[in-house]
C-alpha cells in the first residue's frame, strides 16, 4: 500500500471519528423523546435467515438441476453493531455420458463475512468480506428469492470480482438530502484474496445513487479502479422506477469495461389490475428482461467468451410472500451459437428466530 | 486514471457526503422540522377511531396524532423501501423485525428516519 492511499484511509478515519460523537437518531426529524430508549420489546434479537431454491433449466437441449441453498446468520449487538454473514451451497448437476442420473460438485462460498458499525445517521463503517458494491444486482437483488428471472444478467461479472465479493473495508450510508431526494453512497478498498471460498480482487471503488420517494424512482452510477493486472476503470450505472400509477417494476444497469460491456433491462407487472381471477392474479407477475453483452479488449474468465442478446420473458407465481414458482423461456442469440433457455423453479425465503421474539404491541 | 485521482475521488466522495450531513443537520432546527413534517403528515392522518386529530392543524400535536402520523409514514416508507427490490414481508415479531431492519440498513442502504418508522410500522 502506498502512502496515498495511507493519507486516504487516514483522512477518512478522522471524517468518520468527527461524526462519531452525534447520537445516532440525531436527523430523525419527528421522533419522540421517549425513542431514546430502546424498549426491552424491540431490541434485536439473532436471526438465521436464507433462502432456497430449486431451479432446472434447459439450455440448447441440455437439462441442467440446480438446487441452492444460502444462509444468513444476523447478530446484532448493541445499538450500533450488527454481524451478518451468508454462506451458499449450490450444484449445477448435468448429465453426464455412460453415468445415469444428474452430477455435479458442490459449491461453498462465503458470500459476505462482515462486522458493521452504524455510526451516526450518515455513516455505517464495515469491515470483513462483503458484497461488492457495484451495480444494485449484486448486493439487493441477488437471492433467489428476490430476483424476478432466476438467470443472473450477462454483465453480472463487471465490478463484481470473482466471487461477487471484496475483502476489506467500506464506508456506507444513506440520508435524506431534503424530503424530496435520499442520497446513498458506498465506497471500499479490497484486497486481493487468492484463498477459497474467500478469493477476491485488489480494488478501490465507490457508489452513489440518488432517490426520489415521491416519484419511486432511484438512480446512481459505480467506479471501481482495478488495483492489479491491467489497472483499468470500470463504469455502471442503475435504475429502478416503480411508477406509481401502475404495479410495475423497472429495473435496469449498465456497466463498461476493458472485459466487456453490456446492459440489462428488466420491468415486471404484477397482474393486481387484472378485473378477474382477483386472488390468483394478485399473486401472480410477468416479467421480461432485454440485453446485451459486448466483448472487451480484454478476455474474461467469467463474461461470455462472444457477444452475446438475450432476450427472456417468464410468469412468477407468489403463493406466500416468501414462496414462490417461476418459469420462464428466453432464446440467446450469439457467435457461438442461438439457443433456447427453459427455466423452471420454486424459490423460498425462511426465517428463524434465535430467541426470544417479543410480542406485537 | 492514476492512483493520484482516485484518491482525489474518494475523498472527494468523503468530504461531500460530510458536508451535506452537516449542512442537513443545521438545517433542521427541531422546532421547524416538527412543524413542517406535522404539516407533511397531518393531510393524511387517521386515527384509529375515525377520527383526524393530525388533519386539523394544530400548534400542539398531541402524542396520539404524532402516534398516528408516524404509523401512517412508516406504511408509506414501508412500501417505498422495501417494494424497491422485493415484495413487501408480512409482520414480524418486534425483536425480528429489528434485526431485519438493521440489516437493510446496511444492505440497502436505507435512512436511519426510514429504519425508525418502518420498524414502528411493522412492530404495531
Amino acid at each position: 500500500m502506498n502512502h496515498k492511499f495511507r493519507f486516504a484511509i487516514l483522512l477518512t478515519a478522522i471524517l468518520a471519528s468527527s461524526s462519531f460523537q452525534r447520537p445516532i437518531h440525531a436527523q430523525s426529524p419527528i421522533e419522540a423523546p421517549q425513542e431514546t430508549d430502546q424498549s426491552e420489546n424491540e431490541k434485536p434479537v439473532p436471526i438465521f435467515t436464507g433462502s432456497a431454491g430449486f431451479i432446472s433449466d434447459v439450455t440448447g437441449g441440455s437439462p441442467d438441476i440446480h438446487p441452492i441453498f444460502s444462509g444468513i446468520l444476523l447478530i446484532p449487538i448493541g445499538d450500533r453493531w450488527l454481524i451478518e454473514t451468508r454462506e451458499s451451497f449450490e450444484d449445477d448437476m448435468v448429465q453426464e455420458p455412460g453415468r445415469p442420473g444428474f452430477h455435479g460438485p458442490l459449491q461453498k462460498e462465503v458470500d459476505y463475512a462482515q462486522l458493521d458499525f452504524i455510526a451516526n445517521p450518515y455513516l455505517t463503517v464495515t469491515v470483513g468480506r462483503f458484497l461488492t458494491p457495484f451495480g444494485i444486482y449484486n448486493e439487493r437483488l441477488y437471492p433467489v428469492w428476490i430476483r424476478n428471472l432466476q438467470s443472473d444478467p450477462l454483465i453480472l461479472p463487471i465490478g463484481t470480482g470473482p466471487s461477487n465479493a471484496s475483502t476489506g473495508a467500506m464506508l456506507r450510508g444513506g440520508f435524506a438530502a431534503n424530503p424530496a431526494v435520499t442520497i446513498n453512497y458506498a465506497v471500499y478498498f479490497s484486497a486481493l484474496s487468492t484463498v477459497t471460498p474467500v478469493d477476491s480482487e485488489r480494488t478501490a471503488g465507490a457508489r452513489a445513487g440518488l432517490f426520489f420517494p415521491k416519484a419511486r424512482l432511484e438512480i446512481g452510477g459505480s467506479f471501481q479502479h482495478r488495483l492489479q493486472d491491467e489497472r483499468s476503470n470500470l463504469y455502471g450505472a442503475h435504475v429502478i422506477w416503480q411508477p406509481l400509477a401502475l404495479p410495475l417494476d423497472i429495473r435496469a444497469e449498465v456497466a463498461r469495461s476493458q472485459r466487456g460491456s453490456g446492459y440489462w433491462i428488466e420491468p415486471a407487472y404484477r397482474l393486481t389490475q387484472l378485473p378477474f381471477w382477483r386472488n390468483e392474479m394478485r399473486r401472480t407477475q410477468i416479467v421480461a428482461r432485454v440485453q446485451q453483452f459486448f466483448t472487451g479488449e480484454l478476455p474474461s474468465d467469467d463474461l461470455p467468451p462472444v457477444s452475446t442478446q438475450e432476450v427472456e420473458g417468464g410468469l412468477n407465481y407468489y403463493f406466500l410472500d416468501g414462496l414462490k414458482a417461476t418459469a420462464n423461456y428466453g432464446r440467446q442469440f450469439s457467435q457461438a451459437g442461438n439457443a433456447n433457455i427453459w427455466t423452471f423453479g420454486v424459490t423460498y425465503r425462511f426465517l428463524v428466530p434465535l430467541g426470544r421474539t417479543g410480542s406485537q404491541q | 486514471m492514476n492512483a493520484r485521482a482516485i484518491l482525489a475521488t474518494l475523498c472527494a466522495l468523503c468530504l461531500s457526503s460530510c458536508f451535506l450531513a452537516a449542512a442537513q443537520e443545521r438545517k433542521q432546527d427541531p422546532k421547524t422540522v416538527a412543524s413542517s413534517r406535522d404539516q407533511e403528515t397531518s393531510a393524511e392522518a387517521t386515527d384509529a377511531d375515525g377520527a383526524t386529530p393530525a388533519a386539523a392543524p394544530s400548534p400542539k400535536p398531541t402524542p396520539r396524532s404524532i402516534e398516528a402520523a408516524e404509523r401512517i409514514e412508516g406504511e408509506k416508507r414501508f412500501r417505498t423501501n422495501c417494494g424497491r427490490c422485493h415484495q413487501p414481508p408480512h409482520k414480524f415479531p418486534p425483536r425480528v423485525m429489528a434485526t431485519a431492519i438493521r440489516h437493510m440498513r446496511v444492505r440497502a442502504n436505507i435512512t436511519d428516519e426510514d429504519q425508525r418508522l418502518i420498524l414502528k410500522y411493522m412492530t404495531q
